[in-house]
């Protein structure tokens, strides 16, 4: 693996940030799939944002088994867990924007229903209540310019915070990565070291596991 | 040992107390209640204990980390100096108190000044409150002129003896919420908690409230369910729990065994536990023939520990028909006891192998938060709030009917890793979503956005990243 001058000080400081949401209950509301496909045509893309990014650090802790707040109502209040699975392997990371991952729920679910027209208007157990989230993005006091610093940060911050930079940073950065692989990329030369963090799963750690996933990749590109 | 044979018990109000006893409240010499098998509860119960002093902020750094108490800190600071009054209708009893004498000492240490006024009424004001609360909760009732009245003129009344010169003004429920009409005079935020559930709220009444509940700057829901659709922002915060309460905070083991001691629970085996009053859309009776499908095949005892018949006609009703359910069994443990029994419902909890809330309706379901904070697996009706808290599988288990909670006890009990999974899960997700620090970081979010303080814009196709 790489190795570089750490001791070296680098160029541009990271600052760990965190962000804190604060949810908002929406307008919208589906008691059937057909209802669920409208909605998610017409809610504001922070609705959007609120069932598949925010709820993952709403349920950070969870090692399997929670993918997204459409893919878990489609399981435990209509279900179908065949659209349930193929709405839970929707990898949010995949996405910069939130138009091209709406654009992806959709024709799911329309596919699905396409092929199981019954089930489009036969009605939940439960409501499925559109939520959006208020973001506010706050500093911490961890700042670093060398990777040594940067590990003592990461291992010290909030999970918000590790979310925020690994993340919801696609979508600040349009770029198929992350806060750390991005700064290690470019300011610490560390290539294959952001590569590795990138290729991280989040869907089968919690938070804390990608955390230490991120610590162990960083420590060993020191040696 | 039968407790009122124990010494130890019965010096408790002594001077001189181990450093387990010293945690159990003193005693007033009053006639202890009856087991409903016959067995004398500890006389301990019988008596409200003072409430310690609340706790501070950094107390609260080994259960949530000293970076979330940080995160309160940052969140604070553009809000310092600022002023918030809460408003409600009573300052004792009700969760609403409960949690406003949490949240103020809170944010003030936050500096953050925060004071809480009290309405003042007639009972002729607050039977109209009582029946504009149930009517809100859907059921009949007529609203006449003169209730319209009362309640307006009690209103008016608080409005010209209370100060409104605060940041924020945070009215809770229905009773004072035409106090709203002093906003005219200032520039302060208003914002409506509304701690009941209006999905079905009684047409006329909902009429009468919402005009001025849409003057507002924002309201706040428990669930998202409970709303309404309103044209001011409606905001989700959940119901919390405090981990330092008496209920909450962590116990000695000596203590729990103590507790288990006195009321005749055997630790040796498992333990099924629902804490909650006897109250029909508890569904007690329902955990009992649960527990009786369960045990023909896992042994085990149940702890059904809760209040209400003591002062409530209906509940000693329930009280009676949990007792004929459970006939003779003597591993079926009904304990009657008063609301300030906090730390001995949480050692009994703490005990507990199984934690069971089989409600019929549920509000959000406190008593299924606090048996997820102690990291006990826990099966809970697919009802009110309890979805919010239990995702089926992942921190809990969801049960329709009474067959599905017996299997859910069989299966737990014979799949203690799968049991223990969900409890630590549980545990998280409480400590991520539901604890007394969560909800002040709630309000300190509100008040910073209600500041002008613009959300961070989600980045669209239409617009370039930040």
């Amino acid at each position: 693996m790489n190795a570089p001058n750490t001791a070296r000080k680098l160029i541009k400081p990271f600052y760990f940030n965190t962000s804190e949401h604060l949810l908002r209950i929406g307008r919208e509301r589906a008691c059937t799939l057909n209802e669920l496909l409208h909605a998610l045509q017409v809610c504001p893309e922070d609705s959007i944002f609120q069932h598949t990014y925010s709820t993952l650090q709403e349920h950070h802790f969870i090692r399997q088994g929670f993918s997204n707040d459409f893919a878990h109502w489609s399981l435990s209040s209509c279900h179908e867990p065949i659209l349930a699975e193929q709405l839970a392997s929707v990898d949010v990371r995949e996405y910069t924007s939130i138009s091209g991952l709406r654009q992806h729920m959709i024709e799911l679910v329309r596919d699905f229903l396409a092929a199981h027209p019954r089930s489009a208007d036969r009605s939940a157990t439960e409501p499925f209540y559109f939520c959006a989230a208020d973001l506010v993005v706050l500093p911490t006091p961890f700042v670093t310019n060398n990777i040594e610093s940067f590990l003592e940060g990461l291992r010290k911050v909030t999970l918000h915070s590790i979310h925020h930079h690994f993340i919801e940073a696609r979508l600040r950065l349009r770029l198929m990565t992350n806060d750390f692989s991005e700064w290690l990329k470019e300011e610490a030369g560390l290539e294959q070291t952001a590569a590795a963090i990138d290729r991280i799963d989040i869907y089968t750690n919690t938070m804390e596991g990608v955390r230490r996933q991120i610590a162990r990749i960083v420590e060993q590109s020191l040696n | 040992m039968n407790p009122v044979d124990n010494p130890a018990i019965l010096s408790r109000s002594q001077e001189s107390r181990t450093p387990v006893e010293s945690k159990i409240p003193s005693l007033r010499p009053v006639p202890a209640p009856i087991h409903p098998h016959g067995r004398p509860l500890p006389k301990y119960v019988t008596t409200p204990p003072t409430p310690p002093p609340p706790p501070h902020l950094d107390d609260y750094a080994g259960i949530i980390g000293k970076q979330q108490i940080e995160t309160l800190h940052f969140l604070a600071e553009e809000l310092r100096g600022r002023r918030v009054k809460m408003v409600n209708s009573t300052a004792v009893g009700g969760g609403v108190a409960e949690m406003l004498n949490r949240l103020v000492p809170m944010l003030s240490e936050l500096e953050v000044h925060t004071q809480w006024d009290v309405i003042t009424g007639g009972n002729d004001f607050f039977e109209v409150t009582k029946a504009f609360h149930n009517a809100l909760h859907g059921a009949p009732y007529e609203l006449t002129r003169s209730a319209q009245d009362i309640f307006l003129m009690y209103n008016e009344q608080n409005r010209q003896r209370m100060n409104f010169d605060d940041d924020f003004v945070i009215i809770h429920d229905p009773q004072p919420a035409a106090l709203i009409r002093a906003r005219n005079d200032h520039a302060a935020k208003w914002i409506w908690r509304c701690h009941i559930d209006l999905s079905n709220p009684h047409p006329d009444v909902w009429q009468f409230l919402r005009p001025f509940i849409e003057q507002f700057d924002a309201a706040i829901f428990s669930s998202q369910s409970f709303a309404r659709q309103l044209p001011i922002p409606q905001y989700l915060f959940y119901p919390c729990i405090d981990p330092l309460s008496e209920k909450n905070k962590e116990l000695d083991d000596t203590f729990v065994q103590k507790i288990c001691d006195d009321f005749g629970i055997d630790r040796s085996r498992p333990i099924v536990t629902q804490v909650s009053r006897f109250d029909r859309l508890k569904d007690p009776v329902g955990v009992v023939h649960a527990y009786k499908l369960a045990k023909k095949y896992v042994d085990c005892q149940l702890v059904l520990a809760g209040g209400g018949a003591a002062d409530d006609p209906e509940g000693a009703a329930v009280l009676q028909e949990v007792k004929d359910a459970a006939g003779n069994d003597p591993d079926i443990i009904i304990l009657d006891l008063p609301p300030w029994c906090g730390l001995e419902i949480n050692a009994i909890q703490r005990a507990s192998t199984i934690i069971v809330q089989k409600s019929l309706r549920e509000g959000f379901g406190l008593t299924v938060t606090e048996a997820l904070w102690k990291g006990k697996p826990t099966i809970a009706g697919a009802v009110g709030g309890i979805p919010n808290q239990i995702i089926h599988k992942l921190t809990g288990v969801l049960v329709h009917s009474i067959e599905g909670c017996a299997f859910q006890i069989r299966y737990l009990l014979t799949h203690p890793e799968f049991a223990r999974r969900i409890g630590t899960a549980g545990r998280e997700h409480v400590k991520e979503n539901f604890l007394m620090t969560t909800n002040v970081k709630r309000w300190l979010l509100l008040f910073r956005i209600l500041s002008g303080q613009k959300p961070v814009p989600i980045p669209s196709d239409t617009q370039s990243a930040a």
